[in-house]
């Protein structure tokens, strides 16, 4: 595809490239006959422009077994811990009920709170952990000590200087203090203020909404969009606006908590399917419309599919062409929650319609978050005309929310600009692939050291699997000795026997900070180092061998 | 509870058990594979069907605290290949010890009690059943 915004004698030109420019995406139609979808298209060489390269790779069995031997032995101190603390045994740090209130039918059930009590606050210091500085590719860390195993924390009064950030999801660097960049910013919060208190179908629309909008469009290449203060909100107030009772939604299995919760709220029926898998989607959707509704067996009032743009727990990509492909062979409605995605991938950071050569009308509902490659907060729905005017007068958020406000959306403005490549510079573009770069360098070099990684090879969410409970705390304590700050997640955020650690790889990282990184996380090979030396020098010994 | 792994780590588990039984120089095999039974079926009483609810917080507002584990595992599905894999490793650890046991009268009488003890809250007719009221809140 040639390059949309060419820089030509020094001045940027906008080849105004139509996103629905059929001649050039090739999927469709050719010499004007339209391709059908091949059954199980999951390698089809007319449907995806590259290869489309997802790694699940299962642990070895003595990992499992490892794993779940590991929670054993927790699970079994656990149970002692909790027998001495009620025997008195132990000090009691968490709440308990006074004693003249043992009689009666106890509050809580304490069993809930098992894996927190004994196995989450052993290892708490690896989260929450305060920063006094901008969440760049490199900040501050407050630093803190504890004297009860976790139980309270104390500042020492230092701070830890230029710890690499591996956990915000910074894709484009846009968290940055730069007095020149951020000028507009500054301006607006002097104009409007930091508030707007009112909703946006009171008084709570200014005119930097509407330049928003517009540009959210312009930049998507959409008939219209519409901006919320909050983009958790966008999905969970946006939802049950556009589907109610009689629908049907049909949900990925790993579909972020604003998603579920917009879903539940809206009071439509929800069905999952396996994650990323189209036919197990395409059985769903047969037997929604073969058997209709559960007991009076009506058709559906509309057939809605929800899925993400990148995962953030897998980092993996939906299949976007399949997708469409089904839910116009069906007359589904798709509803694409880019959070993660826009911004990020791409080949000028318009997300995963972008990055699979498609055309925006084939998403009904584009939604997006600011949050993680515009450095804002606040989230977007984006799509025909129709329905953003729906949206207008019926979502929740527009009537009960206050409206996002007018320095946030000034950043949104200035790096959509940016980006763009509207305010002159070629600055937008090179941030996109910067992070391309960086994407591709960080998983090969996981790679070749022989960790497991999972998701596409074009996705900046990185999760490294450790499996072994203990590795969670292991690792990252390690890793902030070296300066550096990573997200661990375990049980029960994944499932129980894929603990992991995610790195969001940045354009703001430097190739010095992607080396220090994997030089430290090579070090850290984790107990088990003689396999990994072995699967990584059979790897080396392959790929020389190859060359 | 069919994850990968567990199935082969709850036979690991189990043999532990018994190495570490045998190894005791004072219990004789016959007593070891008795002890062995006993108190793996003692385990798996208290974990399967006494405990109650989820060490961790659920996103499904307490459905399952009023439930053992045995009744939340698949979601209440029966028949399902955990359920079968959970019901049969009781049955084979006490033919071994019947076996290893040689049919004596008093180990066959705590071995098959126990056994029962462990059987019978499988049974699906059993789901959510609570007798005498015991175990219920």
């Amino acid at each position: 595809m040639a390059n949309p915004s060419a820089v030509c004698n020094g001045h940027l030109h906008h080849h105004h490239q139509k996103q629905n420019n059929l001649l050039k995406s090739g999927i469709y139609k050719k010499n004007g006959i339209t391709k059908g979808m091949k059954k199980n298209g999951i390698s089809n060489g007319t449907l995806y422009k590259k290869t489309f390269i997802e790694h699940f790779e299962q642990a070895p069995m003595y990992v499992a077994v490892l794993t779940f031997l590991g929670f054993g032995v927790g699970t079994v101190f656990g149970y002692l811990r909790d027998f001495m603390r009620a025997w008195g045994l132990e000090k009691r740090n968490v709440a308990a009920e006074r004693e003249q209130q043992k009689d009666f039918v106890p509050l809580y059930q304490d069993f809930e709170n098992f894996y927190t009590r004994n196995l989450y606050m052993r290892i708490r210091d690896n989260w929450n952990r305060p920063i006094c500085s901008v969440p760049g590719p490199q900040f501050d860390l407050m630093e803190r000590v504890t004297d009860d195993y976790n139980w309270t924390f104390r500042f020492t009064g230092r701070t830890i200087k230029n710890v690499i950030n591996m956990g915000s999801y910074n894709y484009l660097g846009f968290a940055e203090t730069d007095v020149n960049a951020l000028k507009t910013v500054t301006i607006e919060l002097q104009k409007y203020g930091t508030g707007i208190c009112s909703t946006r179908q009171e008084m709570g629309t200014l005119d930097k909404h509407v330049e928003l909008e517009k540009l959210v469009a312009k930049f998507l290449g959409v008939e219209d969009a519409m901006v919320f203060g909050m983009g958790f909100a966008t999905n969970s107030m946006n939802i049950p606006a556009l589907v109610g009772k009689g629908c049907l939604i049909l949900s990925d299995e790993l579909n972020h908590t604003s998603l579920v919760l917009g879903a539940r709220l809206s009071g439509a029926t929800i069905r999952i399917f396996k994650h990323n898998n189209m036919q197990s989607l395409e059985k769903l959707l047969r037997d929604a419309i073969i058997y209709g509704q559960p007991r009076s067996r009506r058709a559906w009032r509309k057939i809605i599919i929800l899925v993400e743009g990148i995962y953030s727990m897998e980092g993996s990509i939906v299949r976007l062409p399949e997708i469409v492909l089904l839910k116009k062979k069906y007359k589904a409605y798709l509803y694409l929650d880019e959070a993660h995605s826009i911004g990020a991938v791409g080949a000028t950071g318009r997300g995963v319609v972008e990055y699979f050569g498609m055309s925006p009308d084939d998403v009904d509902v584009l939604m997006g978050t600011f949050t993680k490659s515009f450095g804002a907060a606040g989230g977007y729905i984006a799509g025909k005309k129709d329905l953003v005017d729906f949206l207008r007068t019926h979502s929740h958020s527009a009537v009960y929310a206050t409206s996002m406000c007018p320095p946030v959306a000034e950043q949104i403005i200035r790096a959509m600009k940016c980006l763009m490549g509207l305010d002159g510079t070629t600055q937008g573009l090179q941030r996109v692939r910067q992070l391309g770069k960086n994407t591709r360098y960080f998983r090969r070099r996981l790679h070749e050291m022989g960790f497991i990684i999972y998701g596409n090879d074009d996705s900046p969410v990185v999760p490294l699997l450790l499996f072994m409970p203990g590795k969670i705390g292991a690792f990252a304590r390690r890793m902030l000795k070296k300066n550096i700050g990573v997200v661990v997640v375990g049980f029960p955020a994944t499932p129980i026997t894929e603990s992991r650690a995610r790195f969001c790889v940045s354009a703001a990282h430097t190739r010095e900070m992607l080396d220090t990184l994997l030089l430290f996380t090579g070090d850290q090979d984790m107990g088990v180092d003689l396999f990994k030396v072995l699967l990584s020098s059979i790897r080396l010994l392959k790929i020389h061998r190859e060359l | 509870m069919n994850s990968r792994g567990m199935w082969l780590t709850y036979a690991l588990g189990v043999g532990m058990l018994h190495i570490v039984l045998l190894s005791i120089p004072f219990f004789s095999v016959p007593v070891a594979w008795t002890l062995t039974n006993v108190i793996h079926n003692l385990g798996m009483y208290v974990f399967l069907h006494a405990v109650k609810g989820t060490p961790f917080e659920t996103p499904d507002q307490g459905k399952a605290r009023l439930l053992t584990h045995w009744e939340q595992l698949d979601y209440g599905v029966q028949f399902t290949s955990s359920r079968k894999f959970f019901t049969i490793s009781p049955i084979i650890l006490y033919f071994l010890a019947s076996f290893y046991t040689k049919y004596d009268p008093t180990h066959f009488i705590l071995n098959t009690t126990s056994l029962l003890t462990v059987l019978i809250p499988k049974l699906p007719q059993l789901h959510g059943v609570r007798i005498f009221g015991i175990n219920k809140y």
